[in-house]
């Protein structure tokens, strides 16, 4: 070992020792383990929501085809082990022994699911239980509305095409049935090998093809780099779990967003801490610097002591952070066991190297600039200890943390947007700090001239020190502020969430009741204790032209939903609704809404969802054209709506002005909430209204909230993570400080000040720089959130008034409280003690 | 031994140029002990950083050992340091994190030495701290500190050794052991001695004293001589 290396690791030996390396060894491990923990647990929550959602796809990847599906594709996935499962999916006319009905018939082979089961149930609408097999051949399992539909019971008998079905079970659920409340025709589900002796499949039906993958990621990717060039942009869709766009695949996204936001925010916590640490450390060590120097080190010297001292540094920090790391992370997966479900692969190495990396990039990056500043001390400081490094920018210094964050930040996400957002939205807080602290010292002045309280002792020191004083508000203030981001966007997010499912969410839609229906419907109901929702009229209508121009008319509305290129037309019927005023949920984006105004023209007003008005290349003023029976509807549209999809609520594409339907007879649809206890009676509280049909959506609800609850508190531990680095990072900020007020209680203390103005003044320096971080904070707070609820998680943006007033309390009140612990270690020395601790 | 030749420093402030030192020469032979004394401010310490490398001249030229201070860059002075120049200062400058018996060992490791440690502890033990080598230095009084200072200050043999007020921040009784020590060493091995005080005592000592005085500093030999008959009248 040279002479450089001993000294270094000499140097370091007795300075871990002395505890002299404690906060920038904690700013280390901090942030490694904040970031390994954080990010190792996400991975695990997000493998086990992954895996959840795969069960509404059935699978890990489903290719979807208007045409049988190559042979050849499929032995190449077996091939490859992946596993692989098929349906056939068509609309079909389903016979029971009085009635028919249009049925969502499926045809399944024996590994159908590869992820998630089957629910079916004894009787209609009766108990439901999941299994793990699939209708024998020769038989059927149909919805619990069929039943009613087609007027049989379980055992009977239903004929599809050519062949004949025994019923042996109710369906309750398949885990591909998609969300779409009013589209789905109640469903069949039958053996593939079925399909042939039913023989419809021929041509002129519109059938769709499904092949179902699972296997690990890395496998599904490479087959899917295989596959892709085969594939046909007409005929073929590959869809993975990640393009869920339903509301649990939206959730669970925004939840991913969430974790990342937050991971991102532990590296830059961790990076304020490092730097700050690092600072720290580098201006103990201008005097051993001086001295070696004058002993005759060189700079070289120097630079390789310091270096392998930063080294060694690094490498025990990283060390101990990643222990650290796995064990918060085990003991929090342990402690949510059952409530929280995660992921049971045990270990993820992409953490793990993040972690060290970021550990890696923060110790070297951020001490590099306090590194510089100590190899330049001159020896002459020995003789003139106010002689300072000559290196002095602070600019640089900012310009150098600020890309190293960005590059972290980039790097980590690799999400350019979230990074550039936090990182504006850090840079315009760092100047405004730096102008409120020039304000300060101006104050100041006027402040300190007065006689010597604590408060005139605690403004002259803010002011004489004005530049490290931004320094330290501006870390404060970046803490207080991603503390703020990450507490109310869990708040926004999980408020959302709860509001989109409150308690009495209906879970079950009544359609197709008849205008007479619907008093005899509400009286009934009310008799029996069931609150009813609003009944939506319904008149179903064809959408055949814009302009006069005409659409195509022969897409069905399946397709429809599956297919991008929706563009020729809703061709289908549609279900038309009026109203003059417009529902919860629903936004108007462009436009007017038509409320009691006829449009121009004397035209009927139309108001059109803006999604279908894209796809349709619908714009305001055009004349849409509906065939509802044999008479034709014209009406001009004068707004496009916003809908919120996810709201279990019905809603339309097209909602007409009242004067537009009047000559129709419209069914309504309606909803109810019926609570668990009550459900044993439905099927007697629907007895007198046969011809209603019923739309089950409870278990549906109870899944959905099932994910919302898991994913809040799996928000809520990430909050308590980045709450208790940030409190670190602000005891590690403050203890910083405390070494640079030494010196000053010394001399005052020695001057004979009083403990307690000493304290005072202390404390209500450290009050003031806790009230003004916590008031900037919320001022970067409420720009960084508008931009990232705005721009990346595609929520109302929103304004937190209570959060000016709490963010400086709280800023107070914590920093205030660090500040007085702080200086009560040090007042609790005696002055001689005191001053041997500065010489 | 040094040698120095109309040597300025001049800094540059708000208000203009200023000279802090005036055009200086002087020499010092090889073994002898010099003192350079006067008010504070007045260019004491400025001049000692200058002859000891740890500081640029303005002009002029500084000779250490016949070598060329003046010439060299900041590198090139830390070796001659390294090589012949010993310290010690007033607030004693022991690096806090290192035991007493490791600051004495740090120049000759800085300078590569072999045996660092067995010549720390033999030296240690010369001033009186063989015991306390284990300790580090706010474990230490402000006498021992400097003691240890000494003690650091003579481990590489240096041939010039400079002290900036080595008395300044003890009591007399500390003080008195210090100058002895120090004397005496200085006089055991020989080497040059150029010491700034305040300390008249300590300055009478030395063979020579230069009064420094508004950046001017006069060969104060009569001075001397005249202090010292007052003294022995």
């Amino acid at each position: 070992m040279g002479n450089a290396s001993k000294l270094a690791w000499r140097l370091f030996k007795h300075e871990a020792r002395r505890g002299e390396l404690t906060i920038i060894l904690a700013a280390i491990i901090l942030s490694v383990a904040a970031v390994l923990s954080l990010s190792l647990f996400s991975e695990r929550l997000q493998g086990a929501l992954t895996e959840r959602s795969a069960t509404f796809l059935a699978a890990d990847r489903q290719l979807r085809a208007r045409a049988p599906l190559d042979e050849s594709w499929v032995s190449e996935a077996r091939s490859q082990d992946i596993a692989t499962a098929s349906q056939v999916q068509l609309r079909s006319m389903v016979f029971g022994d009085e009635n028919m009905s249009l049925a969502d018939l499926r045809a399944v082979d024996d590994n159908y699911p590869l992820k998630g089961a089957i629910t079916v149930a004894n009787e209609p609408f009766g108990e439901q239980q999941k299994i793990q097999q699939v209708p024998e051949p020769g038989t059927a399992w149909i919805d619990s509305r069929l039943f009613q539909l087609l007027g049989i019971e379980p055992g009977g008998n239903i004929e599809i095409g050519d062949a004949s079905f025994t019923v042996s079970r109710v369906l309750a659920e398949v885990p591909d049935a998609g969300f779409s409340l009013f589209s789905t025709d109640p469903l069949v589900l039958i053996h593939q090998q079925d399909l042939a002796a039913a023989n419809i499949t021929g041509p002129g039906s519109r059938v769709t093809y499904k092949a179902y993958f699972a296997g690990d990621n890395g496998q599904l990717d490479d087959y899917y780099d295989w596959l892709q060039p085969q594939l046909n942009d007409e005929l073929h869709r590959w869809q993975s779990v990640e393009d869920d766009e339903s509301p649990i695949g939206r959730s669970v996204a925004r939840a991913g967003q969430y974790f990342l936001l937050a991971s991102l925010l532990a590296i830059v916590l961790a990076a304020v801490s490092i730097a700050v640490a690092a600072q720290r450390y580098s201006q103990r060590h201008f005097d051993p610097v001086a001295i070696m120097k004058t002993l005759g080190a060189t700079r070289s010297m120097i630079r390789k002591v310091y270096t392998l001292q930063i080294c060694f540094i690094a490498t025990l920090g990283i060390v101990i952070g990643i222990v650290a790391g796995v064990a918060i992370q085990q003991v929090v997966v342990s402690a949510l066991a059952g409530t929280v479900e995660v992921s049971l692969a045990v270990w993820h190495w992409r953490p793990v190297i993040i972690a060290v990396f970021t550990g890696v990039v923060c110790a070297v990056l951020f001490s590099m600039y306090p590194l510089l500043r100590l190899f330049s001390i001159p020896p002459l400081r020995v003789l003139r200890r106010d002689l300072d490094s000559n290196l002095s920018s602070r600019t640089l210094q900012f310009a150098v943390s600020g890309l190293a964050v960005f590059l972290l930040m980039w790097a980590y996400s690799q999400n350019l947007e979230i990074s550039a957002i936090l990182f504006v939205s850090g840079v315009v807080l760092v100047a405004a700090l730096i102008l409120v602290t020039v304000g300060l010292i101006f104050v100041g002045r006027k402040f300190a001239t007065n006689q010597m309280g604590p408060w005139q002792l605690a403004w002259a020191r803010i002011s004489r020190r004005a530049m490290d004083n931004s320094v330290q508000l501006i870390s404060f203030s970046i803490t207080i502020m991603l503390l703020l981001v990450v507490l109310v966007m869990r708040n926004d997010m999980i408020a959302q969430w709860q509001a989109q499912l409150p308690q009495g969410t209906p879970n079950y839609f009544l359609i197709n009741i008849t205008q007479q229906q619907k008093p005899e419907l509400d009286t009934h109901f009310e008799q029996n204790d069931v609150e009813i929702g609003h009944f939506y009229p319904v008149v179903r209508g064809r959408f055949v032209s814009v302009n006069d121009e005409k659409v195509n008319t022969e897409v069905t509305k399946e397709e429809e939903s599956e297919d991008d290129n929706g563009r020729d037309g809703l061709g289908r019927e549609a279900n038309l609704t009026w109203s003059n005023t417009l529902q919860n949920e629903n936004r108007i984006v462009e436009g007017n809404w038509h409320g009691d105004v006829q449009a121009e023209n004397n035209e009927f007003a139309v108001s059109v969802e803006h999604e279908v008005a894209g796809r349709l290349n619908i714009s305001i003023g055009d004349t849409l054209t509906f065939n509802i029976g044999s008479e034709v509807v014209k009406a001009s549209v004068t707004s496009f709506r916003e809908v919120n999809w996810q709201s279990m609520q019905p809603n339309f594409f097209f909602i007409l002005s009242p004067a537009a339907m009047q000559n129709f007879t419209p069914t309504y649809i309606t909803s109810f909430y019926l609570p668990t206890e009550k459900k044993a009676g439905l099927t007697e509280l629907l007895k007198p209204f046969p011809s209603v049909t019923l739309f089950d959506v409870d278990a549906r609800i109870n899944q959905l909230r099932g994910i919302v609850e898991q994913v809040s508190l799996a928000v809520e531990f990430i909050l308590i993570l980045v709450l208790v680095a940030g409190s670190l990072v602000l005891i590690a900020q403050v203890q910083a400080s405390m070494d640079e007020r030494q010196q000053e209680l010394a001399i005052l203390r020695t001057l004979g000040a009083k403990g307690s103005l000493i304290r005072a003044s202390v404390v209500y320096e450290f009050v003031i720089i806790g009230i003004v971080a916590g008031f900037m904070a919320a001022l970067a707070n409420e720009l960084s959130l508008y931009l990232l609820q705005t721009q990346l998680f595609n929520m109302p943006a929103s304004f937190h008034f209570w959060y000016w007033l709490i963010a400086p309390v709280v800023g107070a009140a914590v920093v205030g409280l660090l500040g007085a612990i702080g200086c009560w270690r040090l007042l609790t020395l005696n002055t001689s003690q005191l001053l041997r601790k500065i010489m | 031994m040094i040698k120095t030749s109309k040597i300025t420093k001049k800094v540059t402030t708000n208000e203009g140029q200023l000279e802090i030192l005036k055009p200086i020469s002087f020499e010092v032979k090889s073994g002898e002990s010099v003192a350079i004394v006067g008010a504070s401010g007045s260019g004491k310490s400025t001049l000692l950083g200058l002859l000891a490398g740890l500081d640029e001249v303005s002009e002029g030229e500084i000779f250490l050992d016949n070598e060329p201070l003046h010439t060299m860059n900041e590198e090139q002075r830390a070796q001659l340091r390294g090589a012949k120049v010993g310290f010690i200062f007033q607030s004693f400058m022991l690096v806090q994190s290192l035991t007493a018996l490791e600051n004495v060992m740090l120049p000759a490791q800085i300078a590569g030495a072999k045996n660092a440690r067995s010549q720390a502890k033999e030296i240690l033990e010369q001033v009186g701290l063989g015991h306390r080598g284990s300790h580090y230095p706010n474990q230490l009084s402000g006498g021992e500190q400097q003691r240890v200072a000494i003690a650091r200050a003579f481990i590489g043999q240096p041939k010039i050794l400079f002290a900036d007020e080595p008395t300044g921040n003890l009591d007399a009784a500390n003080s008195e052991k210090i100058e002895k020590l120090l004397f005496a060493l200085n006089h055991d091995s020989g080497t040059t001695l150029v010491l700034v005080t305040h300390d008249e005592e300590l300055a009478r000592h030395c063979d020579r004293q230069l009064v420094m005085q508004a950046g001017q500093l006069t060969e104060a030999a009569a001075q001397t001589a005249e202090r010292k008959d007052v003294s022995h009248g």
